[in-house]
């Protein structure tokens, strides 16, 4: 009993010192450092709709790279977009458990550097002859204070697909201005009741922000190197209007419209249940792989000067580092794999993403004209969301599709709604 | 007469009905996950099927290593009912045998802490096992052991809280006789109170058992990277693409995570019944 | 309901005084108890006392994800998380939803409940079994699989509801109302089995002669059922009450997984689903354990109410 006695005073004295830890310990800045040539490589990527061909390339390059390092087993995890923001702070917040090579959102990476989670890359791409085919203003684009936190994997930017078998039936052209588009959607809609004319999401935050842009607003305003929140200007609200008019009964019901996701809208498109949609080149196998295939075309998205092209969200993804990974090498050596420009190639045909490396890119360009009205898109001029660690936070709470789902469920006025999101945007952007 | 039996049979049916309703969610579980994906995207679905197939089954077990998180699951479930059923007893013991200062105190500690809003306490816990980790790898962040840990502590308030009554249940004469043979203290309290009290282990073991198997909160924050260590919840959640759902998987998924808990109530429901009617027996 | 409780008062003969010689045998050695309880003390004081601790501190630090993993240090605040919350009209309305949520959750659970335990001990044996098991069904049916099989019998288009009603594409989550009713549907199915279980032992568990002697006297059901039985099972009712609000106060995961973690503009939040979102998707680690502090007084009142009706109804504790 004793002994029993001895262990149980043992066990309790040891949570007495983790007790006395005391504090809210915040990360250890240790770690990292380490570089193992052996082991498992943990990779995290985002999750599509329709994974199955992203997959089928990632199974590629990891066979190709495990056969080059016997020693090394390569763990893929699939981080559904949603949720991604969690566990990258989880992964922050605990370095031990955190994966090596990550694929991102260039929207995230200014606060993702600011969380300190991201290794300096530089080095690593000045040293890999591919490296120098990456264009310089995709390298400023993942530039933050002087230094390279992620190698820009593939850009991304939406236009307009539409349904060329319902625009044939209806004697629709394709849009060429903002107004044919909405006219054009109310049309199908009014034809065919079982289809949504233009599929527009309260969620699909990527889908109004070139109908903000082109009103001339924006989510932020910058002085010197202060945000202010420009979302309640009168030009946004032009935008927001215009956007939130199309979740209408004539086009978009809210019943189903309001909650309606950026993957959602892929599906409902690639299912044959929208004449038209706001899809990035990225997401030509999901329509591919749908009831839709072979039955659609792509222009860009008009704006509402006739003949004009809404400007696009410039979207991308970029490949980084752990900043305390133990094999920093080995991780070092799947990136480029990865964003070599065998595998970019790769992932074009399996997703429509639009390669960075300049190279791979012009070849394409030359060869598939599905590309043709996303890099016209891309000719017009794209824009950013506000390159600051806020941004990351003001996408956490969802504040613009919060916003837009006030006001296309009636909770809130364009006005009212707005000052609101303005008021959390300034407030992000302030910290 | 008449009326009494007309009265037995309105309420016969009453309780055939309800009974039928609170089984339907159940059953519709069981008929999706096995009508063919054919008949699941039907858009006149129909609540019985010519042509069950396992296929998702099959899918749900082979592709998404869903067989490795099941076992996880088990694994830290059994644990955590064996931990917190043998650290309650011996507390339920002192608590219910002996009479001391802070009996009292401590009784009402068991009581509040039921109340505590666990989900509250993910942000320290987080920071918490990710320290513990530092020093004890088995049991920091990405690890089984981890949640094994939260969740003995989140089960055991209640766990001694019930088995309270069950240890006093037993007639006291029963070890005053044993100790008066000269049985010492530890005899006392593992072969004559614990095989006693074990049936009632067993029926609160069914909680303990829920809390660590329904938990998708932990599992979810504190296995960041570690593929190989989710639960089953987690697995749940990967079939729930926010934009395909995979109704057919999931539900498969579903009746795999339901089964256990339903053959473990099954077994205990008898224990369970006494034990939660106890307090009015005089 | 795997935080449920019942207080298994010890039935009296606990309590009664054994013979004095044999009594301080037993008890004399007061150090025992202790290495008894050591166990429980060694889980639980690190793994629940602790970090309710941490989470006040936390509660008056100015801590964001810059901190954690950033660099940037740490500063005391006081009770700016607090005022934030008080003056976050978003705060008070979450907060009036989860109370107003919880209430119609506990009302109808015990409704259901009680009415059911009532019905159990009138009907035959088959039809009593069949309830039985049913409800074992849907008390057993993890909160997490509850919720996604009601999300599926909801579906707009491929749930047998809408099919049924002949409501295609009718999306039961787009009004905040529908929203809440169709979670807490899903909650009471998945809570009333504890409320009749329990109360219907209780019942079972009144000595036959009372009833009958009720019955000789020439008292009706009615009058019997509100004089005998009522008063017999008040201290079982007032755990299960209790329980309940507990119990549907915290509800979580019918909440996150049906509502995708809030519903349409965050207009189906709950306190603890939006501590959580506040503190890991925005990661406001200090406004985050703010919101479960506040959460955890409140629980506390209900606790204190808990112990008070306990006292009241005479259950040793």
């Amino acid at each position: 009993m004793n002994v029993r006695l001895a262990k149980a005073l043992a066990a309790v004295l040891v949570a007495g010192l983790l007790v006395g830890g005391c504090a809210p310990a915040t990360a250890p800045s240790s770690g990292g450092g380490d570089d193992k040539t052996t082991g498992t490589l943990r990779v995290w990527l985002f999750d599509e709709p329709n994974r199955a061909p992203k997959q089928r390339v990632i199974d590629e390059a990891v066979a190709e790279f495990t056969a080059a390092h016997r020693e090394v087993t390569v763990d893929v995890q699939y981080l559904a977009v949603q949720t991604r923001s969690e566990r990258f702070r989880g992964a922050f917040n605990d370095p031990a458990s955190a994966p090596d090579v990550v694929e991102f959102g260039n929207t995230d990476l200014p606060e993702y550097v600011a969380a300190g989670g991201l290794a300096d890359l530089g080095a690593d791409v000045d040293g890999w002859a591919e490296g120098k085919d990456l264009g310089p203003d995709l390298r400023a684009s993942a530039t933050t204070d002087g230094k390279l936190y992620g190698v820009p994997w593939y850009l991304g930017v939406r236009a307009l697909y539409y349904r060329t078998d319902v625009f044939a039936e209806l004697g629709l052209t394709p849009p060429t201005s903002q107004e044919q588009l909405v006219a054009a959607a109310r049309k199908i809609r009014a034809a065919k009741p079982d289809l949504f004319g233009l599929a527009v999401g309260g969620k699909y935050t990527f889908a109004a922000l070139p109908f903000v842009w082109d009103a001339g607003g924006d989510i932020a305003a910058t002085s010197g190197d202060r945000y202010t929140a420009a979302i309640n200007s009168p030009q946004s609200r032009a935008g927001i209007k215009a956007y939130t008019d199309l979740i209408k009964p004539d086009n978009c019901p809210p019943q189903q419209c309001a909650d309606l996701t950026g993957g959602k809208t892929v599906e409902l498109f690639a299912s044959g249940k929208a004449g038209m949609a706001i899809l990035g080149n990225f997401n030509r196998t999901a329509v591919e792989a749908g009831a839709a295939k072979g039955k659609y075309a792509v222009v860009p998205l008009p704006g509402t000067t006739p003949g004009s092209i809404a400007p696009a969200f410039a979207g991308g993804n970029n490949l980084g580092i752990m900043k305390n990974t133990q094999r920093r090498t080995l991780a070092a050596d799947f990136l480029k794999l990865l964003a070599s420009k065998k595998y970019q190639q790769q992932m074009y045909d399996a997703m429509g993403n639009l390669p960075t490396l300049t190279s791979a890119r012009t070849e394409l360009a030359g060869k598939e004209p599905f590309l043709r009205p996303f890099l016209d898109t891309i000719a017009a001029g794209t824009r950013f969301v506000p390159l600051h660690p806020g941004w990351g936070k003001i996408d956490a709470q969802a504040v613009i599709p919060t916003m837009l789902e006030k006001i296309v469920t009636g909770q809130a006025t364009v006005e009212q709604a707005t000052d609101e999101a303005a008021t959390a945007i300034t407030a992000a952007l302030a910290q | 007469m008449t009326t009494g039996s007309w009265w037995r049979r309105a309420a016969d049916l009453t309780a055939t009905v309800v009974a039928l309703v609170t089984v339907f969610p159940i059953y519709w579980m069981l008929l999706s996950a096995l009508k063919p994906a054919g008949e699941m995207q039907s858009l006149s679905q129909r609540p019985w099927t010519l042509a069950p197939t396992l296929d998702h089954f099959r899918r749900v077990l082979g592709a998404e290593d869903f067989g490795r998180y099941l076992v996880n699951s088990l694994l830290v479930a059994l644990a955590v009912v064996a931990l917190s059923g043998l650290v309650a007893f011996l507390a339920a013991v002192a608590l219910t045998r002996f009479r001391f200062r802070f009996r009292s105190t401590i009784l009402v500690m068991f009581l509040v802490a039921q109340m505590v809003p666990i989900e509250a306490l993910t942000i320290p816990l987080f920071f918490l096992i990710r320290d513990v980790g530092a020093v004890v790898p088995e049991v920091g962040l990405n690890t089984l052991g981890s949640l094994v840990l939260v969740h003995l502590a989140f089960s055991l308030p209640f766990a001694v809280w019930m088995l309270r009554g069950f240890v006093a249940a037993i007639p006291e004469e029963l070890e005053e006789a044993a100790m008066l043979d000269g049985a010492s203290r530890r005899t006392v309290l593992w072969r004559i109170l614990f095989p006693l009290v074990a049936p009632g282990l067993a029926a609160t073991s069914v909680f303990s058992f829920i809390t660590a198997w329904n938990d998708f909160l932990f599992a979810r924050t504190f296995i960041i990277s570690a593929t190989d260590n989710q639960t089953l919840p987690m697995a749940l959640l990967v079939f729930f693409k926010p934009d395909e759902n995979d109704w057919g998987g999931i539900m498969a998924a579903s009746v795999l995570m339901t089964v256990p808990v339903l053959i473990f109530f099954i077994l205990v429901q008898k224990r369970l019944v006494s034990g939660l009617g106890g307090a009015v027996k005089d | 309901m795997s935080t449920a409780s019942t207080a298994l008062a010890e039935p009296r003969s606990g309590v009664r005084p054994a013979p004095a010689g044999r009594r301080t045998r037993l008890r004399m050695r007061r150090r025992t108890p202790l290495w008894l309880l050591i166990p429980a003390a060694a889980v639980l004081l690190p793994l629940f006392v602790y970090p309710i601790y941490q989470l006040g501190l936390l509660s008056v630090l100015d801590f964001r994800q810059a901190q954690v993993s950033g660099g940037q240090p740490t500063r005391f605040v006081g009770l700016d998380n607090y005022l934030t919350l008080l003056r976050d009209g978003k705060f008070w309305s979450v907060l009036l939803a989860t109370v107003g949520f919880a209430a119609a959750c506990v009302a109808a659970t015990l409704a259901v409940g009680a009415a059911l335990a009532v019905l159990l001990t009138r009907v035959s044996r088959w039809p009593g079994y069949a309830l039985s098991l049913a409800a074992m069904a849907a008390w057993a049916a993890p909160a997490i699989t509850g919720s996604t099989v009601w999300m599926f019998l909801f579906d707009a288009n491929l749930g047998l509801v809408n099919q049924v009603l002949g409501l295609d594409g009718h999306n039961w989550t787009y009004d905040r109302y529908s929203t809440f009713a169709l979670v807490g549907a899903a909650v009471v199915w998945h809570s009333f089995p504890f409320v009749m279980v329990t109360l219907y032992a209780g019942i079972r568990a009144i000595p036959e002669q009372m009833l009958e002697a009720a019955a000789l006297d020439g008292a009706s059901h009615w009058r019997s059922f509100w004089q005998i039985v009522v008063p017999m099972i008040r201290p079982l009712l007032v755990i299960v009450v209790i329980q309940s609000i507990i119990w549907d106060f915290k509800v979580f995961t019918q909440i996150y997984v049906m509502t995708g973690g809030g519903g349409i503009a965050g207009q189906n939040l709950t306190l603890n689903v939006y501590a959580y979102q506040q503190a890991f998707a925005a990661s406001e680690y200090g406004l985050g354990s703010a919101i479960g502090v506040v959460m955890m007084l409140i629980l506390l009142v209900v606790t204190l109410l808990y112990l008070r009706a306990l006292r009241r109804g005479g259950e040793p504790l």
